[in-house]
């Protein structure tokens, strides 16, 4: 306004508004309710290499399920994803046990290049849970459940003559009723129903937890030894917050895997010690086989719950991990009414609430009149005491009623 | 036994309540002139000891060291064979306690002990009389639940599996009466599946007598027996742990003929189930020769079969797959040069 120095070329000068911030309105970004199939979308639950994981609603069943997504653009990226993805399907297909996930549908959208994979929901992982802690373990009776129900699971794949090949915390994945889900088959191999062995030529599971056979490079190794191996390293980790090798990269972390040293800290008891020292033996011959393991002193018995339980930490400050498509559903059924103010409902209220008052005015002077010439009823008694009636309940009933439908009628006219 | 007058009524220790329930017990069991009264105690001291580990709405259950004297006294008393020997005599709400402290004092644990798993093995009497149960309508159910938790724990299966009463199962599952035969069923297969090597080794060891009797079931007049074992052999043989039985089981040309004769039954879901068992005769890369004869007699007319088979179930991607390739394998099917 006033410029003290006084430019002389004012039209040629950039034109810039200052608008203070409180002077902004912000408009909080509307929940856009998406569909996929059946399914409402919800918040995003995680995100992979592949694509995002969102938490979903079965609009047939009302259940919680989750939803990956998969975009055939980044899969063709990654080695062997397509064909990884492929087999995950045809293995979990077939599957159907407690501690395995299941997935419930799959779907295509060949226009947006998408794939689109229902599975059971899952709250939370033991990778996330760990991480929430300060010493990165558990209790060692609550690791102690959590690999009894790895072992199940795992004894239920190698009936099937699957090896899961990338057992590790996180892809142990939990419910929220404390069961573990065996997730992501995505390097699991399918033994032929008539191959007399369990050897196997390739792998391609996460280094820190395979075994020395593969991290020297044999040429072929049993299988089912490779899962006991990697989950006598995730107990290894989830019962002591360390991991058994490390490395600066992964020569060093196979070399170390290689050599097959490691020490166990001092705070394991020597029950736990024995169990995974014959997990994580050099040899395959030699390691435990998963009915060794199941027999196993530590793995029988009952630890007591001398401490507390980790627990499911809080996802973006909710406390219980609710349901996160209840919002997306809201909005698209606009009864949103505490956030949006300015929405097309309340103009439409506005008018409405007059109409309605002088209706309801119309309606208790009829009233009157007709206990003033009728006598008094129990139902009009109820209605003089400020207590609506069943009669005027009823009736405002029926008016609402009549109000959807005329909007049904509307809405039925747009679309023909 | 430490009492506790400050809180009213002084609680009754363990040996107490065993030696009075037992003592019931045996008056119920004589059924002199008292039984009311005999019942009446007896229930009234099941409950008891059902309060003692599992607590009321109003108290906790009791500590380990009551818990540990009372399971003593039970074992020592001989309280649970009594009970479990007699419990057509208990009344109906008596009946489900004695399952329930059976059932609680059978998952006790000393570190890696089990003491009453420990204790059973002593008296086997107590699985028979269990297994006898499923005879009496009115403590079947029971005693289902009572023997399912047994069969959780490997050692007590390895004892049912391996007696002569195992067998009566092929009957208890048959029964007229639904809830009997099917709860029946599910022990029936839960001691055949939970315990996957003691179950191998088990069907190895008694291969012949087993899958005689089995053979009984898949012939059966009832649908339901009919169809679930017919589910459970499919689940048996596909586990890789039954390895060695599933060769066993696909080589004999009698099994093919009639999982073939099963594919042609009038129920759909019999036929699908049998498909599940049939593709394994087909898909074994070593089959015997009179296997490949059946196959080979009948190469046209399955193959005609199988491509009008369930063609309605274009949804299942899996069975469509190993559809297809039962009919380029029985195609392809020679005989043996010699």
């Amino acid at each position: 306004m006033d410029d003290p120095f006084n430019l002389e070329d004012d039209g040629l000068m950039p034109f810039i508004h200052r608008i203070s911030s409180e002077q902004i309105i912000y408009k909080s970004k509307k929940n856009q309710c998406k569909f996929i199939g059946k399914y409402v979308m919800g918040d995003l639950l995680g995100e992979g290499s592949y694509g995002k994981v969102k938490e979903v609603l079965d609009t047939e069943t009302l259940c919680r399920k989750a939803v990956k997504i998969l975009k055939r653009r980044k899969l063709r990226r990654i080695p062997n994803g397509e064909q990884n993805v492929e087999r995950e399907i045809k293995l979990l297909q077939q599957l159907n046990h407690k501690n395995v996930i299941r997935l419930y549908e799959v779907m295509h959208n060949e226009e947006k290049q998408k794939m689109y994979l229902i599975f059971e929901y899952c709250v939370s992982g033991l990778q996330e849970l760990i991480d929430s802690t300060p010493l990165k373990k558990f209790p060692i009776w609550q690791a102690h459940g959590y690999f009894c129900q790895l072992i199940d699971g795992l004894e239920y794949l190698h009936s099937q003559g699957i090896i899961h090949k990338d057992i590790k915390p996180s892809n142990l994945l939990l419910t929220t009723d404390g069961l573990l889900k065996i997730s992501d088959l995505g390097v699991a191999e399918a033994l032929d129903m008539f191959a007399l062995d369990d050897l196997c030529q390739t792998s391609q599971g996460s280094p820190a937890f395979q075994p020395p056979e593969i991290a020297n490079g044999l040429d072929s190794f049993p299988g089912f030894k490779v899962d006991v191996w990697s989950s006598g390293v995730t107990l290894f980790n989830i019962s002591t917050g360390k991991y058994p090798f490390e490395g600066d990269n992964i020569f060093k972390l196979f070399e170390k895997i290689g050599e097959g040293v490691f020490e166990i800290p001092e705070e394991v008891d020597e029950l736990l010690s024995d169990l995974l020292r014959g997990m994580l033996h050099k040899d395959p011959y030699l390691r435990f086989s998963l009915p060794q393991v199941q027999h196993h002193g530590w793995f029988i018995k009952r630890h007591p719950r001398t401490e507390p339980s980790v627990r499911i930490p809080p996802l973006r400050g909710d406390e219980s991990r609710n349901m996160t498509v209840l919002k997306y559903l809201e909005s698209h059924h606009g009864n949103n009414l505490e956030e949006d103010d300015c929405s097309d409902s309340h103009y439409f209220t506005e008018h409405d609430l007059t109409a309605q008052r002088l209706q309801q005015e119309l309606q208790q002077h009829m009233q009157q009149q007709n206990s003033r010439s009728a006598p008094p009823s129990p139902g009009t008694v109820a209605a003089a005491a400020g207590v609506p009636s069943t009669e005027t309940r009823r009736s405002r009933r029926r008016d609402r009623w009549r109000g959807t439908f005329r909007i049904r009628k509307l809405s039925a006219c747009k679309q023909s | 036994m430490i009492k506790m007058p400050l809180f009213g009524k002084s609680q009754k220790s363990p040996a107490e309540v065993v030696k009075a329930l037992k003592e019931a017990m045996l008056s119920l069991e004589k059924g002199d002139k008292k039984v009311e009264k005999a019942q009446e105690d007896v229930s009234k001291n099941l409950l008891l000891i059902k309060n003692m580990l599992y607590g009321t709405s109003d108290s906790e259950p009791q500590t380990d060291i009551v818990v540990a004297q009372l399971s003593q006294e039970l074992y020592n008393s001989g309280l649970l064979v009594h009970l479990i020997q007699h419990l057509s005599r208990v009344d109906f709400e008596g009946k489900k306690d004695v399952a329930q402290i059976f059932n609680n004092i059978l998952r006790r644990q000393i570190g890696t002990r089990s003491p009453t798993v420990e204790y059973i093995c002593t008296r086997p009497e107590i699985l028979f009389t269990l297994v006898q149960g499923y005879e009496h309508q009115d403590i079947a159910l029971n005693c289902g639940t009572m023997l399912r938790e047994c069969a959780r724990y490997e050692a007590l299966a390895k004892i049912l599996l391996y007696s002569e009463d195992f067998y009566n199962f092929f009957k208890f599952v048959e029964v007229s009466t639904f809830d009997i035969a099917s709860d029946a069923f599910s022990t029936f297969k839960e001691l055949l599946t939970k315990h996957k090597i003691l179950c191998a080794e088990f069907l190895e060891a008694n291969y012949d007598k087993v899958f005689a009797h089995y053979q009984g079931l898949l012939n059966s007049e009832n649908y339901v027996t009919r169809r679930q074992s017919l589910k459970l052999l499919g689940e048996l043989l596909l586990d890789r742990h039954n390895f060695t039985v599933m060769t066993r089981y696909i080589s004999n040309p009698d099994n093919l003929k009639l999982m073939m004769n099963m594919l042609k039954e009038k129920s759909r879901n019999i036929q699908f189930e049998a498909f599940h068992v049939f593709k394994v005769f087909v898909a074994n890369p070593n089959k015997p020769k009179p296997i490949l004869d059946i196959l080979l007699r009948n190469q046209e007319k399955l193959v005609e079969f199988l491509t009008k088979f369930h063609t309605d179930r274009s949804e299942d991607e899996q069975f469509n797959d190993e559809k297809a390739y039962l009919i380029k394998q029985i195609k392809e099917l020679r005989p043996p040069e010699n």
